[in-house]
């Protein structure tokens, strides 16, 4: 389950080609002349996802340039990108985020970071479940008093803190 | 001599106890709100502003800019010690900042940056307290292209300036330019690359793109690297402290050479964003050791901090002599001007000199109880990172998760940045620069606005990007830094090219 | 559905007794004011100066939080309206753009999304030119100065196809002149163009423009209004703002222009909440903070609320919509 380096290059350069021809598609929706007063709004966007296309494939290039060359050398396809367990590392810290941007979505953000926060110690990083609750909620409550005491910026609440009263 | 002589009356006026106590609870209040992203200094100003209706117009100014000081020195501090940058202007202190307190220097790393801000921070002032007449006149001769000019100078310093692939140097700042094409654009009032999404129409918030490239990505990087966060080493010692405040004088040419930089980027339209990166460049270039820029060299975080607050200290003045505010931060003290009745202009510095002169010498004394303050707060910064990952982590990512939130309120742009933030794990793996992409989505659309602004005064002629002395200077400058790098190598002939090119694959990976 | 014609019915009742036909409604949290502009925008310093006349004189004693949504020339704001619906805890103040912006732009909101509540008071348009380096001096010259070459006289304003632009259209309509528009950011940052010399004139609110004619680098040449402005004291060169001829009067045939800052609520506002806020900033109107503000912008005090204001917004948006459709502004499927 390894990804080599040369791989990820090529994977990365297709993915912000992609992206520049989505740029290039959206500007040619604003016009892309060169008018008699300067040009159009799409110009410049338009020129910009064309670079950005014409430099991911000089990176795919040099990339199988540099894989054929590397062969001829040392007969290896080249350093790792990632093993299986670095991925592994990653996705393990990764998925508790987005598990906690859409638990926020849904219930709020306060709700999310003290689930979040207690998962990753009392899970993660392997703390007793009493120090790791506590831990939790004295960040909700830091949190809670810095933004909407303190700076009176609201957070969102969600449906069940509003349920408490708690706006 | 006339300035000297309103300046202290102004120092009469800013230093009663309870303006100084006022500088004390700014500079604290600044300082949090600095530390958290997406609770920048304008959201702190605004949120202080409901406070000055009561208070007479200097005091309230002077909480204001307090707050703005401590919040500029609040975004250095997250830069250096968790590669987020509290502060857009505090980007460029992530590049040698964060490595350096990688390497356990943290205490060392943030010192550094605070004496240098505080030095660049007073060069300003001083600046403004010599030419502040002279400033508002030259301020005028301002028109789009010599806006274009400053971007362009900008721009051309950076270009040719990271090593690595050029195609993935290029990929990098066009994509920077895209993302800050996202939005309504300002002179056709169509809306672009927003595909008809609610939530796009906005445009793509600069924090946001920052938040996830530096903070998330890089967490995730030092996820799989294993936790090693060499910050465990970082030793309480006052005497770091000592000993880095009295190795800033050694970086004499760099300090001089960003102060200029920086006020003369807040003069003009530029800002303190684009001068700490333009005087990163710079130094990169022309200092003896550019080349160990963005391995935690300590010029490297001396050069983008000195310019970013001399910057920022000049930039109050157009506030108040044109009306025009050069930051956020500035456009919400304007409002508050306006509200306590006072009318920034060309004519305030006659009907008001004792707003203007307390304001200007409470910046003397701002910046030097901020420098203070924030020295203090060193020891307490590098406890922090003596926590084990494990724990530090999990934190930094809901401060960077509420930060998104804050920045607009909208629960899209935490998963924006989520997705900013595999992407700057994955471009750090391979080494595309992110500078220019920051650098590019900063000015990007300041950049155009300002050139099609030019182009419809001239109707269409590219003449108007030389027609005085002033625009026809900046671009002549500016093509010339733009064409540096192509003159060393020509100058170097062959030698230096095969040895570059070898430098380039292993340096950026360790970087 | 009945239940909408309900809410319809109460809220026509709820306009005709502010405060009688309901149970008192008062808010008993934070209360969010939404500012279609950035910071230090004209919408953000109105809705700064009605949060500071409200807790001055402590009209509304829960705190009120001043947020931006700028993004889109505002839009932003009214679709996030459309988000909070019912919500009587967030205001949204604005200008015309609230109905005016769906006019040329595909958005995802209409007026339906909105409830009106007041508009406090109107900023006039003035013309502005820098005497000293343009050589024009009044409309003649202005008007002189267009006709001998079409399309070079240059005249800058905020944004592109908003008030700024919609009005040069009006002077070149009514003067049979060509004009250049040059957009920028704000309305201060042309008149410092203006000031500057860069540019030939602009168009703006008066505060935006007051200090540089102080400074006399700018120059009023007219105000788009039916009548003369009230304001008789004396600001630069001996002038006050009534000293201004009209538009009308100097020839340039453009009736009243105003621009109203307007205050809305989310749709289907409980009547009662309605009712309270209408009543509330007819107060606020009144407190001296705002009255000061009227005065620094030389702005039109006139305060609309209930039908009136759903009048006037009909007759706004209509003629609006015949200008953008005379400038080819509309969007597609209209």
């Amino acid at each position: 389950m390894d990804i080599s380096r040369s791989t990820m290059d090529i994977a990365a350069a297709c993915a912000t080609a992609a992206v520049g021809a989505v740029v290039c598609y959206g500007a040619t929706l604003n016009g892309t002349a060169w008018g008699s007063s300067g040009p159009e709004p799409g110009y410049f966007p338009f020129y910009v996802g064309c670079l950005i296309i014409l430099g991911s494939a000089g990176t795919v290039v040099q990339t199988l340039l540099r894989r054929a060359g590397g062969r001829q050398e040392h007969g290896a396809e080249g350093e790792a990108f990632l093993d299986g367990e670095r991925l592994r590392t990653v996705v393990a810290f990764f998925l508790p985020i987005v598990a906690m941007a859409a638990i926020s979505a849904w219930l709020g953000l306060y709700i999310g970071m003290g689930l979040y926060i207690f998962y990753a110690l009392r899970v993660a990083a392997g703390f007793r479940t009493l120090p790791s609750l506590v831990s939790a909620l004295a960040v909700v409550a830091v949190n809670f008093v810095i933004f909407e005491k303190l700076f009176m910026v609201p957070l969102l609440k969600g449906p069940v803190l509003e349920a408490f009263g708690i706006y | 001599m006339g300035n000297f002589g309103q300046l202290m009356d102004g120092f009469a006026v800013a230093l009663t106890t309870h303006h100084l106590m006022i500088m004390v609870m700014g500079v604290l209040l600044g300082l949090v709100v600095g530390v958290l992203p997406g609770l920048g200094a304008p959201n702190g100003v605004s949120l202080l502003l409901p406070l000055t209706f009561t208070m007479d117009p200097i005091s309230a100014i002077i909480l204001l800019t307090s707050m703005y000081w401590g919040a500029l020195f609040g975004g250095s501090t997250t830069s250096i010690l968790f590669n987020i940058p509290g502060e857009p202007s505090s980007v460029a202190t992530t590049f040698d900042g964060y490595p350096l307190a990688k390497q356990g220097q943290a205490a060392r790393a943030l010192t550094l940056a605070f004496t240098s801000a505080g030095i660049g921070a007073l060069t300003g002032v001083l600046v403004i307290t010599l030419l502040s007449s002279w400033v508002a006149n030259f301020a005028l001769r301002f028109g789009a292209a010599e806006y274009f000019a400053v971007y362009f100078m900008a721009f051309a310093s950076f270009i040719g300036m990271s090593g690595g692939s050029p195609f993935k140097t290029l990929v990098s700042m066009m994509l920077g330019f895209a993302a800050a094409t996202v939005g309504i654009d300002t002179i056709s009032g169509e809306s672009r690359l927003t595909f008809e999404l609610d939530e796009l129409i906005g445009g793509i918030s600069f924090l946001i793109a920052v938040i996830g490239l530096f903070g998330l990505g890089e967490l995730l990087l030092t996820m799989e690297e294993g936790l090693k966060f060499e910050g465990v080493k970082a030793r309480l010692d006052i005497r770091v402290i000592a000993r880095a405040v009295a190795e800033v004088p050694r970086y004499w040419a760099t300090l001089i050479r960003s102060a200029l930089i920086g006020c003369w980027m807040g003069i003009t339209p530029g800002g303190p964003t684009a001068a700490s990166f333009m005087s990163y460049a710079l130094g990169r270039r022309f200092s003896r050791r550019g080349r160990f820029f963005g391995k935690g060299e300590p010029e490297g975080i001396v050069a983008p901090e000195t310019a970013d607050h001399s910057a920022g200290s000049c930039a109050l003045l157009p506030m108040l002599a044109l009306g025009i505010p050069g930051s956020a931060t500035a456009a919400v003290m304007m409002g508050g001007l306006m509200i306590w009745g006072l009318s920034p202009g060309p004519m305030l510095f006659s009907t008001r000199p004792d707003f203007v002169w307390g304001l200007i010498a409470s910046m003397y004394m701002g910046n030097v109880i901020a420098v203070v303050l924030v020295l203090a707060t060193v020891p307490l910064f590098a406890f922090i990172l003596r926590a084990p990952f494990t724990v530090v982590g999990p934190l930094i990512t809901v401060v960077c998760v509420i930060g998104a939130y804050t920045v607009a309120n909208h629960m899209f742009d935490v998963w924006l940045a989520l997705g900013f933030g595999i992407v700057g794990y994955v471009f750090k793996k391979l080494d595309y620069p992110l500078a220019p992409f920051v650098l590019a989505m900063v000015l990007g659309d300041k950049a155009e606005d300002a050139f099609r602004q030019a182009m419809l005064t001239s109707d269409g002629s590219p003449a108007i990007f030389f027609s005085n002395g002033l625009v026809a200077t900046m671009m002549g400058l500016g093509l010339l830094l733009l064409s540096l790098p192509v003159l060393s190598l020509l100058l170097k002939g062959g030698r230096a090219a095969p040895k570059n090119d070898a430098a380039a694959t292993p340096e950026g990976r360790s970087a | 559905m009945p239940k909408h014609a309900l809410t319809a019915l109460a809220l026509c009742l709820g306009l005709a007794a502010p405060g009688v036909a309901f149970a008192e409604w008062k808010p008993n949290r934070p209360v969010e004011f939404v500012a279609a502009a950035g910071p230090g925008g004209g919408t953000d310093t109105f809705a700064r100066v009605v949060q500071s006349a409200l807790s001055k004189n402590e009209l509304l004693t829960t705190p009120i939080i001043v947020s931006n949504k700028a993004g889109g020339s505002g839009a932003e704001t009214f679709i996030y309206a459309k988000s909070n619906k019912g919500d009587p805890y967030k205001l949204y103040f604005g200008t015309q753009d609230a109905y005016v912006l769906p006019l040329a732009n595909k958005l995802s909101y209409g007026l339906k999304d909105l409830t009106p509540i007041a508009a406090m008071v109107f900023d006039p348009f003035i013309l502005w030119v820098n005497p000293k380096t343009s050589g024009i001096e009044d409309v003649k010259g202005f008007i002189a100065k267009a006709k001998e070459a079409p399309g070079q006289l240059k005249l800058g304003g905020a944004k592109a196809k908003e008030a700024d632009e919609t009005l040069m259209t009006l002077i070149e309509h009514a003067t049979g002149t060509d004009l250049t528009y040059i957009p920028y950011k704000s309305g201060s940052e042309a008149a410092i163009q203006v000031a500057g010399g860069h540019i030939t004139a602009n168009v703006n609110n008066p505060s935006e423009s007051v200090e540089q004619w102080k400074a006399g680098v700018q120059k009023p040449l007219c105000v788009f209004e039916s009548e003369r402005l009230a304001d008789t004291t004396v600001i630069a060169d001996g002038q006050s703002w009534h000293d201004i001829p009209t538009c009308k009067e100097a020839g340039i045939d453009v009736d009243s222009f105003a621009q109203p800052r307007t205050i809305w609520g989310a749709a289907d506002l409980p009547p009662e909440a309605l009712a309270y806020y209408t009543d509330l900033f007819t107060k606020a109107a009144a407190a001296p903070e705002f009255k000061s503000y009227q005065e620094r912008g030389a702005q039109i005090p006139r305060l609309l609320t209930g039908d009136a204001f759903k009048d006037f917004i009909k007759k706004h948006e209509a003629s609006y919509a015949e200008i953008y459709k005379r400038n080819g502004w509309l969007r597609a499927e209209q």
